[in-house]
């Protein structure tokens, strides 16, 4: 009896259980059937939802109903973006998104030539990540613009000096050909010398000094040599540095058009999840309004 | 065993009677370069004259039998035929024809060029047959004409050595603009008139005209260092519509492209110009545009535009 009674509420938590489960995915099925993208989120971290959008004090009680999506996330992310990315359009008009598999998003930054890989678009949590190398020097193209620089302003000079001191080594070969030939007129005359015994010493450290400055401008003719090479490298090296400058140039021209300046994006960015509910809460409810 | 062949077989008489037939088609052939010439020099009707210049283009006026001491040379009826062309078509004060006083040769001058270019034709000796145009100072031949198989080639290498480099400095753009479009307006005519197939190569203004450029497979650099000095001038070089290149848009709805135009297999950069007039050539974007004009003769081994390669291979 007591063994029938135990059995029977077994039976009742776990169709309880089950119940909410299928009240959950139908909840959510629902949801899809009227494009309420509003009601998929909060289904989808009703935590989130309630401490960002709600801004309940209350903390909710983890249900852990939202794993039962987990592996469909790909087809809700695919369905979610639609309208993310047109909302995004409006904030972010720089930002450019391709869809490489089913549900997942890149972000690339602008639209001009070579534009940046910038990092993914996370639908189901209404987030960007960043590339953090990529978004490093963007942050630091910002921070070194009080000074008037740009990232790579220092390397650029750096290279260019090297090039230039390279192209007075080549400039340089006459004045060196003429040393060469008077360091050996000195050598000849130093081996010739009479060699008296207390003389001996001096002798050869005149003829040390000789080689050794011979030996330094044998190495600059050998740099001289391969500087043309060094150089060509070096501007391709410059190219490289110049093109990523003026990437970043572009980059923050479209950050100040749309936000005024950096601080104003990553706040925009922090507050997205909220923002971008926010904005649906709207719409919903002027559909419903329309409706009725 | 008379035969009229071998004139060690003929009697006196039918020497005399041989000797008098060559003469007579010496003088025939005289008589019809005569006509020819008129034709050439008189004629109003466009039909004629190209007819005239055709003939005349490999004219031979010496015969075993008759000789002409004064000639002036097949390439010379070229220039006439040029600017009787031009004339036709109400642009003959475009070009000056020149004659020498002492000898029978011709030159001719672009009017609003004036003494910075000479110009005249040259034979090509091969048996492709045809004559270059070509600017006598520099020898940059602008461009070959095949009367008799009916083409026409502009030479993009010439074209940006002379107006481009050579007359940069001393020659404005607008005259270097007007001084080119005669010899556009030479070449339309013949296509529009007469069928010629003419390749205007990089003075072509047709929005699908895409420009070939030398290297085929042009290293990423390339395009890199327009984006970078682009961005220097205040343009922005954007990802291509195609996804495989760049594009440029610059004044008054002119826009630039360039992208490999095969999507698989051997790339092909090409260069495109579009305006919704048709009106602007890569040629006028190079006038125009001191960045580009730089960007492409600083990279000009691998960006300039290729030529028929049958041609000025």
């Amino acid at each position: 009896m007591e063994n029938q009674e135990q059995q029977a509420s077994a039976a009742d938590i776990l169709t309880q259980a089950i119940a909410n489960k299928l009240d959950y995915l139908s909840t959510m099925q629902a949801a899809v059937q009227h494009g309420d993208d509003r009601k998929i989120y909060e289904l989808l971290d009703q935590v989130r939802y309630y401490q960002e959008v709600k801004k309940t004090r209350t903390k909710r009680a983890v249900n852990h109903l939202a794993e039962l999506v987990d592996n469909i996330h790909p087809q809700i992310s695919h369905y979610l973006s639609d309208n993310l990315i047109d909302y995004l359009g409006h904030i972010y008009p720089f930002f450019y998104y391709e869809e490489y598999t089913t549900g997942l998003f890149h972000i690339y930054f602008g639209n001009w030539w070579d534009r940046r890989l910038f990092g993914d678009l996370d639908v189901v949590n209404v987030r960007f990540d960043f590339d953090k190398t990529e978004y490093q020097k963007l942050r630091d193209s910002f921070a070194l613009e009080s000074q008037s620089q740009r990232l790579n302003t220092a390397k650029i000079e750096a290279v260019s000096a090297e090039s230039e001191r390279l192209q007075q080594l080549v400039d340089a070969q006459d004045d060196r050909d003429k040393q060469k030939a008077e360091l050996r007129d000195q050598l000849k005359e130093n081996s010739g010398k009479s060699s008296m015994p207390w003389e001996s010493g001096k002798v050869k450290e005149e003829r040390q000094a000789i080689i050794d400055q011979l030996t330094k401008l044998a190495d600059e003719d050998e740099k001289a040599l391969n500087a043309h090479k060094s150089i060509k490298a070096n501007d391709d090296r410059i190219l490289v540095l110049s093109k990523e400058d003026t990437i970043l140039n572009y980059e923050k021209q479209s950050i100040r058009d749309a936000f005024d300046d950096f601080e104003h994006f990553e706040a925009h960015n922090a507050s997205l999840y909220a923002d971008y509910l926010n904005s649906l809460l709207g719409k919903s409810e002027g559909e419903v309004t329309v409706d009725d | 065993m008379i035969n009229e062949n071998d004139p060690s077989t003929l009697t006196t008489s039918g020497r005399l009677l041989n000797y008098n037939e060559a003469i007579k088609t010496g003088l025939e052939t005289g008589l019809t370069f005569t006509k020819l010439m008129d034709q050439l020099i008189r004629t109003t009707d466009p039909d004629e004259l190209v007819s005239a210049a055709t003939q005349l283009a490999d004219f031979q006026l010496d015969s075993d039998y008759v000789t002409f001491p004064h000639q002036y040379s097949n390439a010379d009826y070229y220039l006439l035929f040029m600017s009787r062309m031009l004339e036709l078509h109400d642009q003959g004060n475009q070009i000056i024809l020149q004659s020498r006083d002492h000898r029978e040769e011709l030159t001719q001058q672009l009017t609003s060029l004036g003494d910075r270019g000479t110009f005249n034709f040259r034979v090509e000796p091969s048996a492709n047959g045809g004559v270059f145009y070509r600017e006598r100072a520099t020898g940059q031949s602008l461009f070959y004409l095949n009367l008799e198989r009916k083409m026409l080639r502009f030479n993009s290498h010439a074209l940006t050595q002379l107006f481009v480099i050579d007359l940069h400095e001393t020659v404005p753009a607008e005259t270097v603009k007007t001084s080119v479009q005669v010899l556009i307006d030479f070449a339309r005519y013949l296509k529009e008139d007469y069928g010629y197939s003419v390749d205007f190569n990089l003075l072509d203004a047709a929005n699908r005209q895409n420009y070939a450029v030398r290297a085929a497979d042009l290293p990423a650099g390339i395009v890199d260092r327009l984006f970078v000095v682009a961005a220097q001038n205040d343009y922005m070089l954007t990802n291509g519509v195609n996804g495989n290149g760049a594009e440029i848009i610059l004044d008054e709805g002119v826009v630039v492209d360039i992208f490999n135009n095969q999507l698989s297999g051997q790339p092909e950069w090409v260069l495109t110009v579009h305006d919704d007039d048709q009106k602007i050539s890569w040629f006028d974007v190079l006038l125009k545009y001191p960045f580009m004009r730089d960007w492409y003769l600083e990279n000009l081994t691998e960006l300039e535009i290729k030529s028929d390669p049958l041609i000025f291979g």
